[in-house]
């Protein structure tokens, strides 16, 4: 049955090879699925007759076959996992022809809504809520799907808009599970463009596409729907970047679902691809290409959620296969490579992607790309535990944002409170030189707040106010008064008078003692000493200092 | 925090690398950030900002002009710089500048950059959309501009000095503030203007 699909789709026989594996697993999927459309279950059945057949043969009939096929895959629990992957790789077909089709809008909506789930469901659980793999031409009626379709598979550059079916099948628990599981295997052909996706489809159902892939290589180049399929994939892969942003899912819960499978699917697939990367090693520089090449697409569309899905897939798309052309001699290319390289390569791997770039993480270049990535996403993260508020953001372009935003406030701070201290540079004589040294140690030492007042101002009220603090203080404060020394009250100057005149300094003999080596160092550990005692004070920007300097003026004048 | 944890692996790394200077080979293990948020550190800054805020005053006493908030600030990222004990980009720059430009120099580009950083942000916001790479670009050269000596800077080695930068201003903001609530008596606010004494 299914190779009857594959055969009249063009497609090789081994495609479905695993179908049957990839069956339950399916099954057990699309039971999972909160399936939206209402259709039925015969898919499972018919899906392969009318899906594929009758609706490669006639083009009036797609919408139409398309549609029960379709619906009836998606909603029935009971469609089997064959159906749906063998189905994939049908849509794909069926996409890429419906694509003209589609132009012409034959299809109908709901056909199309369920072709682009089930494409989008087969190739991940993923992207299929968010993004429609095919880009849908605004011919389409489907406004959704168009949106979807176009973001996501724009390599195919068919017409098929493939909202709703896709959220359908992405919602299902069962594709986080697979999603899960194919992040372990950690597709290396697909590196990027996998782990974005997230896992789209069981391990089997992966497998048993991607064999046909890499393996098939003839054939894949050869046939125009393996390279619609790889671009499909590909520009699913780019969908699953922008899908965390689509809230075009008819169900939150699809949403949820997904959103929760792409973070577990990206994860598990970048690491899983790293893993295998470096397992093996013999990826062939095409394929690294190509996988750069991905990887950085997808790394970017990655990075970019909620942006340009269609620049990810309209760059995936010629990269994945989307010109007939380009995709066959790239798939081609890399699917031979990846067939010698990848012998032993996990059939995980490549079964979502049909683009088969199997030995991909293998490949320097796109390990050194992973490297690079990592270490820019790590340091990501780093800046988003230190600037506040980023704790939601994902995404290097909106991260850049609330960086940029962040660095210009603190910028602005700075300038604010240099103002602010060179107004008060200004308007004190040199009597603040002592008095900032007072002060600091003064603050330090003082843990209840007080005025500050400025000497100009200064009142003799206070004088007496905190003999603890004025010790330290008017220490000081004689000492550059005394001294009337503007240029530096910290010379050693004052530290001698400091050392005679010391009158109530009896609680702060520590600092006394250690104003006589008054030079910078002794300075900072005056300040040290106060900041000691208070350790808030640096922080407590808010919490109102202040001191009473006027005392120590005072004081000070009054000690000379 | 996560960053210390991290420290200390680039720490490790760090003794066990070498460290080149070269911006793909960088070593991002030397730098700690979390140094900045230490009381010590804070304090030997505020030790020096003040120690070179008096400096100031000194010097601009003599030509009798006003000490302006250029002066102090650009006083403060000197300090700042020295107390990052050139580890960083931006320290390094920082302090070759001070050596180059002049005052008046500075205020005019520093000013019209910041404007076009706040502008530049803005509207890379808007074209977001239609352009995927010149938005990203055009962030990480915005970026690139507010972390002074950071033009050329790979993007990874670019995060990294960026994270440095942050969290040395952060400690700068807070040392300032406290010096500007101890001089003039008043609290600081962050968010808006308090009154001078």
């Amino acid at each position: 049955m299914e190779n009857e699909f594959f055969l009249n789709a063009g497609v090789p026989l081994s495609l479905h090879f695993e179908s049957s594996a990839s069956m339950p697993m399916w099954h057990s999927l699309s039971s999972a699925m909160e399936i939206q459309g209402t259709e039925v279950n015969c898919l499972s059945e018919q899906s392969q007759d009318c899906f594929l057949n009758p609706n490669w043969e006639k083009s009036a009939d797609h919408g139409v076959h398309f549609d029960s096929a379709l619906s009836s895959m998606v909603s029935s629990p009971a469609a089997s996992n064959t159906n749906l992957s063998n189905d994939s790789f049908v849509i794909r077909e069926l996409i890429g022809k419906l694509g003209n089709i589609g132009n012409s809008g034959d299809i109908s909506p709901h056909s199309q809504p369920l072709l682009a789930s089930y494409i989008g469901g087969n190739t991940s659980a993923n992207t299929s809520c968010y993004s429609t793999p095919l880009n849908s031409p605004p011919k389409l009626n489907v406004p959704r799907m168009d949106h979807l379709v176009k973001e996501n598979l724009p390599s195919l550059g068919k017409s098929m808009p493939l909202n709703s079916s896709v959220a359908d099948f992405s919602a299902d628990p069962g594709f986080a599970e697979r999603a899960a599981r194919f992040s372990r295997f950690g597709s290396k052909s697909f590196n990027d463009r996998t782990s974005q996706f997230g896992i789209k489809n069981t391990d089997v159902s992966c497998r048993s596409y991607l064999p046909m892939d890499t393996e098939g290589l003839p054939r894949v180049s050869s046939s125009p729907s393996l390279n619609a399929l790889g671009s499909q994939m590909g520009a699913q892969e780019n969908n699953i970047s922008p899908l965390q942003d689509r809230t075009e899912l008819a169900n939150s819960q699809e949403e949820s679902t997904v959103s929760e499978q792409i973070p577990k699917g990206e994860t598990g697939l970048k690491g899983s691809n790293d893993v295998n990367s470096r397992k093996r090693k013999t990826a062939s520089k095409g394929k690294a290409k190509e996988a750069t090449k991905a990887e950085e697409a997808n790394d970017k569309s990655n990075a970019k959620r909620c942006k340009t899905t269609e620049a990810n897939g309209n760059e995936n798309g010629p990269v994945k296969a989307e010109e007939e052309t380009k995709g066959s001699t790239r798939c081609a290319g890399d699917e031979k490579q990846s067939k010698s390289s990848t012998k032993p390569p996990e059939p995980p791997k490549d079964y979502i992607h049909v683009r088969a770039r199997r030995g991909q993480a293998t490949d320097s270049h796109s390990l050194a790309e992973r490297v690079r990535r990592e270490k820019i996403s790590e340091r990501m993260k780093l800046l988003q535990d230190l600037v506040p508020g980023c704790n939601k953001i994902t995404g290097k372009a909106l991260m850049l944002d609330e960086i940029i935003n962040y660095v210009q406030s603190l910028q602005r701070q700075v300038e604010f409170l240099s103002m602010k201290l060179a107004s008060v540079n200004t308007r004190m004589d040199f009597n603040m030189d002592s008095l900032m040294i007072s002060k600091d140690i003064f603050r330090s030492n003082n843990p209840s707040p007080h005025a500050i007042f400025p000497l100009d101002s200064s009142a003799s009220a206070f004088y007496g106010h905190h003999p603890q603090q004025n010790p330290a203080l008017h220490t000081n404060v004689s000492n550059g008064t005394a001294t009337q020394c503007p240029v530096d009250p910290l010379n050693t100057a004052p530290c001698q008078s400091l050392g005679v005149q010391l009158p109530p300094l009896n609680g702060y003999s520590e600092s006394v003692s250690q104003y006589p080596m008054y030079g910078e160092d002794d300075l900072q550990t005056i300040v040290q000493m106060g900041f000691g005692q208070n350790t808030n004070g640096e922080t407590a920007i808010l919490q109102p200092r202040r001191f009473h300097v006027s005392d120590q003026a005072t004081h000070a004048k009054v000690e000379l | 925090m996560a960053s210390s944890i991290s420290e200390t692996n680039f720490e490790e790394s760090k003794r066990i690398k070498r460290r080149k200077t070269g911006d793909e080979l960088r070593d991002p293990d030397t730098i700690d950030h979390t140094r900045w948020r230490s009381e010590s550190e804070q304090r030997i800054y505020s030790t020096k900002l003040f120690e070179a805020i008096r400096q100031v005053r000194r010097n601009s006493s003599p030509v009798n002009k006003v000490s302006s908030g250029r002066d102090i600030q650009d006083a403060a990222d000197r300090v700042l710089a020295v107390a990052a004990k050139g580890r960083t980009r931006w320290s390094r720059a920082i302090l070759a500048s001070r050596l180059r430009l002049r005052l008046a120099h500075n205020n005019k580009k520093h000013k019209k950059a910041r404007l076009a950083k706040v502008t530049g942000s803005i509207r890379s916001k808007m074209p977001e959309k239609k352009r995927f790479i010149p938005a990203l670009q055009r962030k990480v050269k915005v970026l690139s501009r507010l972390v002074p000596g950071c033009r050329k800077v790979s993007f990874p080695n670019l995060l990294e000095e960026t994270t440095d930068y942050i969290s040395a201003l952060e400690m700068q903001v807070r040392a300032m503030a406290a010096l500007t609530e101890l001089l003039t008596g008043s609290p600081v606010d962050r968010l808006a203007s308090t009154s001078d004494s």
